[in-house]
């Protein structure tokens, strides 16, 4: 019989701060600033010779099973592939260093959002040590010089509590609703057709995507008045056929990413042998249900 | 019994030993990655040159320059631009360091909204220097080095006042 221990230091994190997001010159200053730090170029078309689009997925999905697994902020990830994106938009990179690249950016997503951030020996021993800590701490300082130090970028998730606290939504409800717009937004950050959006866009899209998704918007269609989605696109002024558009794309790229990981668990089923009750509740769940259980 | 699998599971991958610990496009070349490194420090360290009309490596302005260097005697810098916290001894002789103007009307003073333009410089020019070179003797009382005085230190201080042009870096 195995023994677990459980135990765990309690992380100490500030209440969320009814200042700051109560104040809608916070929600106009976030939106003023997003674009700043979005990469500038589709870098595949240009910058980069040796990496293809799919190899962004891979080093993404890695980063984010790292980050899942450290039990990371939410923010960390889609920050660090925010970092990923802008260095690769500027430096031409070899693949076999896109690991390392992010590594380095997970690293400094970490320092930059969380109390006790990942080490650099712990990212390296998930490269398999393909890495060593000394190489992390270089590169660490050229991927800094190529941010030009500004690492303090706005992401998707500094909009959800603005966007969510605008909406009439049921209180029981939020947690949910919280849980699965970060997944759709990390799910976002995995895909590099999103990766030059603004990040309200992509916020506003993943909200309309986890409100549709909870069918908590045919619950009770007196109470939005205006459509959903007009509503969201006022909250972040986009506008709303880019919107629903946006909204569309995540519920897309949703649905074949489950539709992957399900083919990945057949696999991986036929492997081990027939032993698996887990694909039936797949496949009755007609909402999304938290992608990060079922794929990534 | 599934949630003691994933419970073990999980506590097993909380010490990198998870499926997600893994090589994705195969072994590293140290040594290129070495030579690599080199050079972006290098290059770095020239587009900065290049962008402050400083040579960093010779300590010494360039001769082509969008701006006039002026050397300023180190006990005259504040404490916070120092190499080190023991300067007062030191008599300060080690800390000489350039004080930059822009030179007449090269640039305009366009203002740039682009990410890279630091937005706080009134934090630096609102410092009372007299707290400024008091710090330091509490740094000297916990024990703790100063970091190195770094190019980047400066600017924060005097970009708003030069107003650079556009660069396409990002």
């Amino acid at each position: 019989m195995e023994l677990l221990c459980l135990e765990m230091d309690t992380i100490i994190r500030a209440r969320p701060d009814p200042n700051l997001l109560c104040d809608d010159r916070v929600l106009q200053s976030l939106l003023t600033i997003e674009e700043r730090f979005l990469p500038q170029y589709s870098y595949f078309k240009g910058v980069q010779k040796d990496i293809q689009p799919f190899m962004r997925r891979m080093v993404a999905t890695w980063m984010l099973e790292v980050c899942e697994e450290q039990k990371c902020e939410e923010e960390v990830f889609p920050l660090a592939m925010n970092y990923l994106d802008r260095f690769l938009a500027v430096v031409p990179t070899k693949k076999c260093n896109l690991q390392l690249l992010g590594a380095v950016c997970m690293f400094l997503a970490s320092k930059l959002k969380e109390t006790r951030p990942l080490t650099a020996e712990k990212l390296c021993i998930y490269t398999d040590n393909s890495i060593r800590p000394q190489e992390l701490l270089e590169w660490e300082l050229v991927v800094l010089g190529k941010l030009k130090w500004n690492l303090a970028a706005v992401t998707p998730n500094d909009f959800i509590e603005h966007i969510v606290r605008r909406l009439p939504l049921p209180k029981d409800k939020l947690a949910l609703i919280r849980k699965h717009v970060q997944t759709f937004i990390a799910l976002c950050a995995t895909d590099f057709r999103f990766a030059m959006y603004p990040p309200s866009m992509i916020a506003t899209g993943s909200v309309g995507a986890a409100i549709c998704g909870l069918q908590l918007d045919s619950a009770d269609q007196s109470q939005w008045g205006d459509s959903l989605t007009d509503l969201l696109a006022k909250i972040t002024n986009t506008e709303v056929d880019v919107l629903k558009a946006c909204q569309e794309q995540i519920e897309r790229v949703l649905v074949s990413s489950l539709r992957e990981g399900r083919q990945q668990q057949q696999q991986q089923q036929t492997q081990r042998g027939p032993s698996g009750k887990g694909l039936d509740e797949l496949d009755q769940s007609s909402t999304p249900t938290d992608v990060r259980d079922v794929n990534l | 019994m599934c949630r003691v699998m994933a419970l073990s599971k999980r506590i097993l991958s909380s010490l990198g030993n998870g499926p997600a610990r893994r090589v994705l496009f195969g072994p590293v070349d140290r040594e290129q990655l070495k030579v690599e490194y080199q050079a972006a420090l290098q290059k770095d360290l020239e587009e900065a040159s290049q962008r402050w009309g400083f040579d960093f490596f010779s300590d010494k302005p360039l001769e082509s320059s969008d701006f006039q260097w002026e050397g300023v005697p180190g006990t005259k810098v504040p404490l916070l631009y120092r190499s080190c916290p023991d300067i007062g001894q030191a008599g300060g002789q080690k800390a000489a360091r350039a004080a930059v103007s822009p030179k007449e009307g090269k640039m305009g003073s366009r203002q740039s909204r682009k990410e890279n333009i630091p937005r706080t410089p009134e934090r630096c020019t609102s410092y009372n220097l007299e707290k400024l070179e008091k710090t330091p003797e509490r740094r000297r009382n916990t024990g703790l080095k100063r970091k190195q005085t770094n190019i980047t230190d400066f600017y924060q201080a005097k970009r708003r006042v030069v107003g650079m042009p556009l660069k396409s870096g990002e």
